[in-house]
């Protein structure tokens, strides 16, 4: 988020050179990392102001500094680790079948019609469902253990996948598709060598979102059934009204959930290298 | 200063500072006069701070240095007295003809019964009677022009402040429209400061046309060019013609001069 | 009207199969309950008032949290792209929540809450604020200067441009925000109320199967679902009507 622009300078074109513009831009971008940075800090300094001033107990808020030794305590003990694997790996495991189911059902949908006529209408219905509910259900036909837990997260993770998969399938160039064909290709060829390449953007931008997901899932369905994990040990704490393992426990979400998304990001970057999307400005 | 003269823009400098990058000098000590009921053109390059000159008469921003004055008084902010059409027509898409059109009366805290008589007349004057519960997205350029200027007469401002309203016209579209605003002007005199890059736009339809420099902006020269009758015929006229050309190449080195200037 | 039945027959499809799968013994009656005997438990549940009771309660608590996200969001989001000192105080926190998974908030409401409604009600506050404000937000900055300017020549005070301007201009985006925020809210209901209620869908859902109650505890489940599908249509509704207005 840019600063706001001040609403009273009117739209003129530019003057200045082009040399001074890409100056500018990374000036830009420097600033704003910069002023990013600066207010993380100062909301964590706000914290720790806040929780010691004595207007609010440690109970409720317990100050930063207590938190990042309890954190740190957690890390030297080996639970921490134990946790962040534990989740991780199911999200990621989940994320993953996700990943392969959504893009081959979408590719299955876009070139079969009855395979689309037969799912449209429960990716319709199922897009906007709280998918969650269906939790006790899984755990009665699978148990309360990690195969659960990860169906769960495929169960939602799956979604933004296909649908991102169908749009991006969907919107490939005609012409791109019809040269192939001209030249020879045939049906496998076509989709694996063509027409996925160039839905890749849209498709990856339905990984982003599926793995926010993912990870929220695995989270909510630790808290639900118990055992290792980030999300379990936090209910824990809180059960145990130990709120610095609670609120360290956020934190600790709060970074994985940060890492994640940059991590996306950087990949895409890589990925999609040979897009236009790359060649145009910041 | 002249009694007749109603806009009082003297020595006004400009720069504009944009978020990022350097400041741009927009206008150098501006000074012109526009007399009560006069139709007076601004005519230039592109970038050469015309608009600029217009939103600043307009009071929607603060003059650096120099002053404006209108009626005697200094301009500080926008007001009912300078109505103002803009050239992608700033109709609130949310509302239909009708509401568009009534806004300005409604700030005036015009009774009810007044103002759906002088929207529904403004409707009319500008021929858009049958389009009053219209959405913008439904119209045409030209009709979503008319809906702007509609609006901006019914609160009955003493002056028009338009900038390149016809530039987002097609031409057939644009010349008619020309010739309605004239109609309109001759019906219900006002002061108008038109904004335009035209040559051809800025003499048929004004009394003087101020031609402007390349960034930053100066004006060059202040041509007379009142012309007795104003129906479509002049425009072939010997006079007229040679009057064009005459402001044209006063124009056309400061146009090149704007395409140096212009970023690649 | 063909067109939509052939469009929904998988469901239909789906449906039969399962009664069919259940009436051939394939299924255990504990694993995949009959559909008519889910149906049953459903009416059932309606007579005994346990699903409208919860159900009123969860429905309260949803309510309650997405109107206060999208009165305070949207007023905050409008307000930070008005002015630049509340976007200096508020852009830092929204920055830092945005990434942060909303279900991760569920033990800190309880800890401070409990199991009743206020945690729930916060939660849903809390969750659902961050995507109405960035929408409010964006669509707010997006406002065209020159409306701006038109109101003011007509007469229309700053503050009154807020009103008449920017609030209609962000509409679209803020809806956009609120759809989000609906669906959102009605995850963060439900895996709330699954872990930590003594009242409410969830906790029916819960209580149900603890009790091996399966043909209601199906029934609930299939209810909350098509709610949450149901909300999101007549959302969408909504919006077609409120910006029937675009081309």
């Amino acid at each position: 988020m840019a600063r706001v622009e001040d609403l009273a300078k009117p739209a003129v074109p530019a003057g200045a050179g082009a040399g001074d513009r890409e100056r500018g831009r990374a000036l830009n971008a420097a600033a704003r990392f910069a002023t990013r940075a600066f207010s993380l800090v100062v909301l964590l300094i706000a914290w720790e102001l806040i929780a010691r001033s004595g207007k609010v107990t440690p109970f409720m808020l317990p100050p930063l500094s207590a938190v990042i030794e309890r954190i740190y305590a957690d890390a030297a003990s080996g639970m921490l680790w134990t946790n962040l694997g534990v989740t991780l790996a199911r999200a990621m495991a989940g994320f993953f079948i996700a990943t392969v189911g959504g893009i081959a059902l979408g590719a299955a949908m876009s070139r079969l019609r009855p395979v689309r006529w037969f799912f449209d209408p429960l990716i319709s219905i199922g897009f906007p469902m709280p998918k969650i509910a269906f939790l006790p259900i899984i755990m009665l036909w699978l148990g309360v253990y990690d195969v659960s837990k990860i169906s769960m997260v495929v169960f939602d993770a799956i979604f933004p996948v296909l649908t991102a998969t169908l749009a991006g399938l969907a919107a490939v160039d005609k012409e791109l598709i019809w040269s192939a064909r001209n030249m020879g290709a045939r049906e496998h060829e076509l989709i694996w060598q063509v027409a996925l390449p160039a839905a890749l953007p849209q498709i990856f931008t339905g990984l982003q979102v599926a793995l926010p997901i993912a990870l929220i899932v695995e989270i909510v369905v630790e808290m639900a059934l118990g055992g290792y994990g980030l999300g379990a040990a936090m209910m824990s704490a809180s059960r145990f009204a130990d709120s610095r393992g609670v609120f360290a426990g956020i934190v600790e979400i709060a970074i994985v959930g940060y890492a994640l998304i940059k991590a996306m990001a950087a990949i895409r970057r890589r990925l999609l290298l040979w897009h236009h999307e790359a060649q145009a400005p910041a | 200063m002249n009694d007749q003269a109603q806009i009082v823009v003297e020595g006004v400098t400009h720069t504009y500072r944009p978020p990022r990058g350097r400041p741009v000098p927009a206008l150098a000590e501006v000074s012109l006069e526009v007399r009560r009921r006069e139709f007076f053109a601004l005519l230039g390059p592109s970038g050469c701070g015309k608009s600029t000159l217009l939103y600043l008469i307009g009071g929607f921003f603060a003059t650096e240095a120099g002053r404006i004055l209108v009626d005697g008084e200094p301009v500080a902010a926008p007001g009912a007295d300078r109505g103002i059409v803009f050239q992608h027509f700033a109709l609130f898409p949310w509302k239909t003809v009708r509401a568009n059109v009534r806004y300005g009366l409604e700030r005036l805290k015009i009774p009810r019964a007044e103002r759906e008589a002088r929207a529904q007349a403004m409707i009319d004057l500008v021929g858009l009677r049958g389009f009053e519960d219209s959405y913008p997205s439904q119209l045409s350029g030209g009709m979503k022009q008319r809906t702007a200027i509609a609006r901006t007469l019914a609160f009955d401002p003493s002056i028009l402040l338009m900038d390149e309203p016809f530039g987002a016209l097609d031409a057939q579209t644009r010349a008619l429209m020309q010739t309605e605003l004239l109609g309109i002007w001759q019906r219900t005199p006002k002061t108008v400061i038109f904004v335009t890059h035209d040559v051809q736009e800025a003499v048929y339809l004004a009394d003087r046309v101020a031609v402007m420099s390349a960034r930053p902006g100066r004006i060059k020269t202040i041509v007379e060019t009142r012309f007795g009758n104003r129906d479509p015929s002049l425009l072939r006229s010997p006079a007229f013609v040679e009057k064009v050309e005459e402001i044209w190449n006063l124009v056309r080195i400061e146009a090149i001069k704007a395409q140096g200037t212009e970023a690649p | 009207m063909t067109r939509v039945v052939v469009r929904y027959l998988p469901i239909l499809i789906l449906a039969l199969a399962w009664e069919a799968a259940s009436r051939l013994g394939l299924f255990s009656s504990l694993t995949l309950p009959a559909l008519g005997d889910v149906a049953a438990s459903w009416l059932e549940l309606i007579r005994d008032g346990d699903l409208v009771s919860n159900g009123l309660t969860s429905m309260y608590r949803g309510t309650a949290g997405l109107v206060l996200a999208v009165v305070i969001g949207g007023g905050l989001g409008v307000a930070m792209a008005s002015s630049r000192v509340v976007n200096a105080l508020l852009a830092a926190p929204i920055e830092v929540f945005y990434p942060l998974p909303k279900s991760a908030l569920i033990p800190v409401t309880v800890l401070w809450l409990g199991f009743g409604d206020g945690s729930k009600i916060l939660l849903i506050f809390l969750g659902c604020m961050i995507p109405v404000t960035i929408g409010a937000y964006n669509g707010a900055r997006g406002s065209d200067q020159v409306l701006l300017w038109s109101a003011r020549s007509m007469g229309a005070s700053r503050l009154r441009t807020l009103w008449d301007v920017v609030v209609p201009s962000a509409l679209p985006e803020m809806l956009n925000g609120i759809r989000t925020a609906l669906a959102l809210s009605f995850i963060l209901l439900v895996s709330s109320e699954l872990i930590a209620a003594q009242q409410g869908f969830g906790y029916l859902i819960g209580y149900l199967g603890d009790n091996g109650s399966y043909p209601g505890m199906f029934a609930v489940v299939l209810t909350v679902a098509f709610l949450g599908f149901a909300a999101d249509r007549l959302f969408q509704l909504l919006t077609g009507w409120l910006l029937r207005w675009r081309e």
